[in-house]
């Protein structure tokens, strides 16, 4: 009886599985449904619209970057992609790296028609390895500041007067929002985060120098951590315990009047349907003053060795992605997906406002912010290095010396990478 | 009449007792409960700590179903589970049987040989464990699910110590009776040991639903997506709507609550004769 | 010719015997033993999983241990969560399981059930729970700020004292309705006459509970000991999903710090977690030894 039963079970898989391998479709793995998930049914539906209506995507969201990551190096080891689908999302920063050790894993987008000089520098910069092009961009992950203009206001400022200046003046301002109004102008994730990161890239400074890091010596990044650390203690920046205290508690909490990261993080904020109309967006502070701009965390898609279909694959995301109006309207409106490609950065939907933002046109701002970054050395240990500089962090917080956590944060990476040849 | 005050004077005595396990027993099930409320609220409202019922659970239903496919991944959980508790208990039993029943010096080194598998970290394995799974070919099959889990070092001892409770009288009537030692095992063994099968089931069930670290590893893809992936998946996105996953949450907590519940008498009883 | 046949149904037993433990324990030997051989191998190389390459000096991942600053702390969390939440734990499973096992007791059935349910739980409601019980704006700091135990919010999961109390505490709620149940189990096998010897003795509640109880529940301590000890020393989950590990490293334990070195970060370093594990693996094997010494007394 329940070898029959077990049997009619196995049946049923096996009918289920072959019915979901049909000849005009891609598996594609991306991590963050509302967002790039939403780029891809968009781009989904504009291939099946325009070029192929036997077309369909087969998208599976998994549970963060790290995903892609672990199957490639599980993989890795035994030679097997198997696991891998069609087209994956993976990470800027990461992909040089995983090129370059798992050359197995990945295709190249050669002979794909794509018009590369309407892809921004920056974009283009991370995902093309020894001359040959690799990832169809997604999104550009440039940095917002955006400020609660009505706390703003209680506290006797207006955003413009947020443009360009110090971070001194930030944490003098910090310190009049908290006394009005009891909210801390900026968060972060106190387990490691991105926030050192974004504010040395606005100064066209690098955690890393030659492949190394670059912390024991690197002014500027003293001075960031000092200056965060001073804005901890005036109650103007709150350390999170990890991410989701960072966007759970201290975002939608609504905790804080200011958001810095890269503009992936609106959805978190829009959560928060009482503040519509109160937000505005701006450039980074820096330093010595000046707008500061910043990338973080911008991610493109990727064929892999495991792809049954290659031609389809590039034609799809040559068509979609390397610059298709369609897509990227429909990936801006549906997931807040800002663009790579300067022609469709151009689409009128990027000039309407938006309400949450006070009508702010806020897309235009944020591909004009993304063409004035300058690109800064990047390494595969970025996430080793940004949780010793978390560790540092919490150490300073609580009294210790600011050379010697930061001494120790070098050491403790530089052992990591030791570990593994480096 | 006499024994009424009896009666109340030892309730009475137990009263520190009843407060003791009253209170234990609410911090126990008040986490539980607040899974309930979550799943009626809105994301907001579970972010901000808000502990009673809400409104939101049809909308909160609505997101989870139009996000993924929840009745395929309880489907593909169930079915994973059940042919893992099967597979296990029948193995294990055999083992457990054997070890106990068939004793004798070897046998008793081997068992305590195989004690040692329980100090195995799975960290160390899963890597080793993944390339053969596809040498094997068996790479998003079930058979890749549940290979690792089959055969235990703790369901064996389980089994070996309730055996203890079989008569060896009836297996020597038994084979008098012409019975085949296999036979002994399903129509004598298996009856008699309900509840050490009811307690096993219950244990390694919990196991295999709950399973996340290897499933993970082993399969890709949303027609062999499980629960603990599923809701996992929901609770790592840059932006996380709390309130539909603690929908999904309270999905994927049930069957084990449910199968408790169901099991617990035989679940006590079959683990008083693991510990004798 | 009798005898023969005799000798024949006895060796026809004796496979039997064989042939029902053999499955369980090719298994075990194919998906424990074997994959341990294999991850040693993997703990005398370096470099990315698709390019392995000996180690020099060959024992290097073993022996660069020692300068491993986040590993060290790592053991002593683990060690200290070992040394505090498992006696606890006992304790009070031992605790709950004589209180549940008094035949006059009412809903009996009702508490176990209760007390069991938490690690019935699936991981990711039980930390996500905790995490927001444990928010500084959360419900345990509401309570306390309402009693007037504490003047300002505290950062319960933000310092590195409390966050290894919550640790403790969250382990607490989810293993011992858990391990109550093996006392419980336990506690029935003793006969009753066995305290009426004691009451007639004249020893009360607590005596009896030290010199008769537990001496009786020494083999399920002993079980139960080994399984805690286990799961404690690879404890990962409440690490990775409550504190992430912090504050600053602060409540990271071993099997994260391996998990972190094999898959966390991007660029997995499968050699040294692997020689990592293996230090695991010898330490859960000397305590679980000591304790089947120390446990075992009776003569």
């Amino acid at each position: 009886m329940t070898k029959k039963l077990l049997a009619l079970i196995m049946a049923l898989c096996l009918v289920l599985a072959a019915t979901s391998a049909l000849a005009e479709t891609l598996t594609v793995t991306a991590w963050d449904n509302n967002f790039n998930g939403n780029a891809l049914r968009a781009a989904e539906a504009d291939y099946k619209a325009n070029v192929d209506p036997d077309f369909a995507l087969d998208i599976t969201i998994g549970s963060g970057s790290s995903d892609v990551e672990n199957a490639v190096t599980n993989a890795g080891s035994s030679g097997d992609y198997s696991l891998l689908s069609d087209i994956v999302l993976f990470q800027d920063r990461y992909i040089k790296n995983f090129v370059e050790n798992y050359p197995d894993a990945w295709v190249s987008l050669e002979g794909a028609d794509i018009n590369w000089d309407d892809i921004t520098a920056v974009k283009q910069s991370y995902s093309t390895i020894d001359g040959v092009h690799y990832g169809a961009p997604v999104d550009n992950g440039t940095v917002i500041t955006a400020y609660r203009v009505d706390l703003l206001q209680e506290a006797g400022y207006t955003i413009e007067d947020m443009k360009g200046i110090t971070w001194d003046k930030f944490l003098e301002v910090g310190k009049a929002v908290y006394a009005k109004t009891g909210k801390a102008l900026l968060s972060m994730d106190g387990s490691g985060n991105d926030l050192p990161y974004m504010m040395l890239q606005a100064e066209g400074v690098s955690l890393w120098k030659d492949g190394k890091p670059f912390v024991v010596g690197n002014e500027k990044l003293k001075r960031v951590i000092e200056i965060l650390t001073e804005m901890e203690k005036e109650h103007v920046l709150i350390l999170a315990n990890d991410w989701t205290g960072y966007t759970n508690e201290t975002i939608v909490g609504d905790q804080v009047a200011g958001v810095i990261n890269g503009n992936w993080i609106i959805p978190t904020m829009t959560q928060v349907t009482e503040n519509t109309g109160k937000w505005q967006i701006t450039s980074m502070p820096t330093l010595d003053g000046g707008e500061g701009y910043a990338t973080n965390g911008g991610s493109s898609l990727y064929i892999t060795g495991n792809c049954k279909n290659v031609e389809l694959a590039k034609k799809f995301l040559a068509y979609t992605f390397g610059g298709s109006k369609q897509t990227y309207d429909e990936a801006l409106r549906t997931g807040g997906v800002v663009t790579c490609s300067i022609s469709a950065g151009q689409s009128e939907v990027y000039g309407e406002g938006v309400a949450f933002f006070n009508n702010q046109p806020i897309y235009k701002d944020i591909t004009e912010m993304g063409s004035k970054i300058i690109p800064v050395e990047e390494s595969p240990f970025h996430y080793v290095l940004r949780g010793y500089l978390g560790v540092a962090m919490q150490q300073i917080k609580d009294g210790a010396d600011i050379d010697t956590a930061l001494k120790e944060a070098e050491d403790a990476c530089l052992f990591y990478m030791e570990g593994m040849g480096y | 009449m006499s024994r009424k005050p009896a009666v109340s004077h030892i309730q009475r005595k137990l009263i520190p007792s009843y407060i003791f396990l009253t209170i234990v027993a609410f911090l126990s099930v008040f986490p539980l409960y607040w899974m309930f409320t979550a799943a009626t609220n809105t994301s907001v409202e579970v972010a901000r700590g808000k502990i009673w019922f809400g409104t939101n659970l049809v909308e909160n239903y609505k997101n989870l179903i139009a996000t993924d496919n929840l009745w395929q991944a309880m489907g593909n959980s169930f079915f994973y589970a059940v042919v893992q508790t099967l597979a296990a208990l029948l193995v294990c039993s055999l083992a457990g049987y054997g070890f106990e029943l068939y004793h004798d010096k070897g046998k008793d080194k081997l068992f305590a040989i195989l004690l040692l598998a329980m100090m195995v970290p799975q960290v160390a394995t899963l890597i080793p464990l993944f390339t053969m799974v596809s040498q094997l070919k068996l790479l998003n099959t079930v058979w890749a699910f549940i290979i690792p889990g089959i055969s235990t070092p703790f369901l064996i001892m389980m089994f070996r110590q309730n055996s203890r409770n079989f008569p060896i009288d009836t297996l020597e009537a038994s084979r008098i009776d012409g019975l085949s030692e296999i036979g002994i095992f399903f129509r004598m063994y298996f009856p008699m040991m309900k509840s050490t099968y009811a307690a096993a089931a219950v244990i390694t069930f919990m196991g295999a639903w709950n399973s996340y670290m290897w499933p993970r590893t082993v399969m890709k893809g949303n027609s062999v997506k499980t629960m603990p992936i599923l809701v996992a998946n929901m609770s790592n996105g840059y932006t996380v709507d709390y309130g539909m996953l603690m929908l999904g949450v309270l999905f994927a907590s049930l069957p084990t609550i449910l199968i408790f519940f169901i099991l617990q008498k035989q679940f006590a009883e079959g683990i008083t004769g693991s510990v004798k | 010719m009798n005898k023969k046949r005799g000798f024949g149904l006895l060796a026809k037993q004796k496979a039997a015997g064989w042939a029902f433990l053999t499955p369980a324990s090719l298994l075990i030997f194919a998906m424990s033993f074997y994959p341990m051989v294999r991850a040693f191998i993997t703990s005398l190389q370096t470099g990315p999983a698709a390019k392995l390459k000996w180690a020099e000096p060959i024992f290097k991942n073993y022996t660069r241990m020692v300068n491993d600053k986040v590993f060290l702390t790592a053991m002593g969390n683990t060690f200290l969560y070992l040394a505090i939440q498992v006696p606890i734990m006992l304790i009070l499973a031992i605790l709950l399981a004589q209180l549940l096992n008094n035949k006059d007791l009412k809903f009996r059935g009702l508490y176990r059930t209760l007390i069991f349910l938490p690690c019935a739980t699936s991981l990711v409601s039980y930390s996500l729970i905790f995490k927001t019980l444990f928010a500084r704006e959360g419900l345990i700091n509401s309570i306390l700020m309402g009693l007037g135990i504490i003047q300002e919010n505290v950062n319960w999961l933000g310092t590195s004292t409390t966050a290894k109390a919550v640790i403790i505490i969250a382990l607490l709620w989810r293993w011992t309705g858990y391990n109550m149940v093996f006392f419980l189990a336990g506690l029935q096998n003793i006969e009753y006459s066995v305290y009426e010897a004691a009451s007639i003795d004249g020893a009360n509640g607590w005596k009896t509970f030290w010199h008769v109880t537990v001496p009786l529940l020494r083999p399920v301590i002993v079980m139960t000991g080994i399984m805690s000890i286990n799961g404690t020393l690879q404890l990962f989950d409440e690490s990775v999903n409550l504190t992430s590990g912090g504050p600053a490293n602060a409540t990271i334990t071993m099997s994260h710090y391996i998990y972190n070195n094999a898959l966390g970060q991007g660029v997995a370093n499968f050699g040294y977690a692997s020689a990592l594990s293996f230090i695991v693996f010898i330490l859960v094997g000397i305590l679980a030894f000591i304790n089947l010494k120390v446990g075992d007394t009776r003569d």
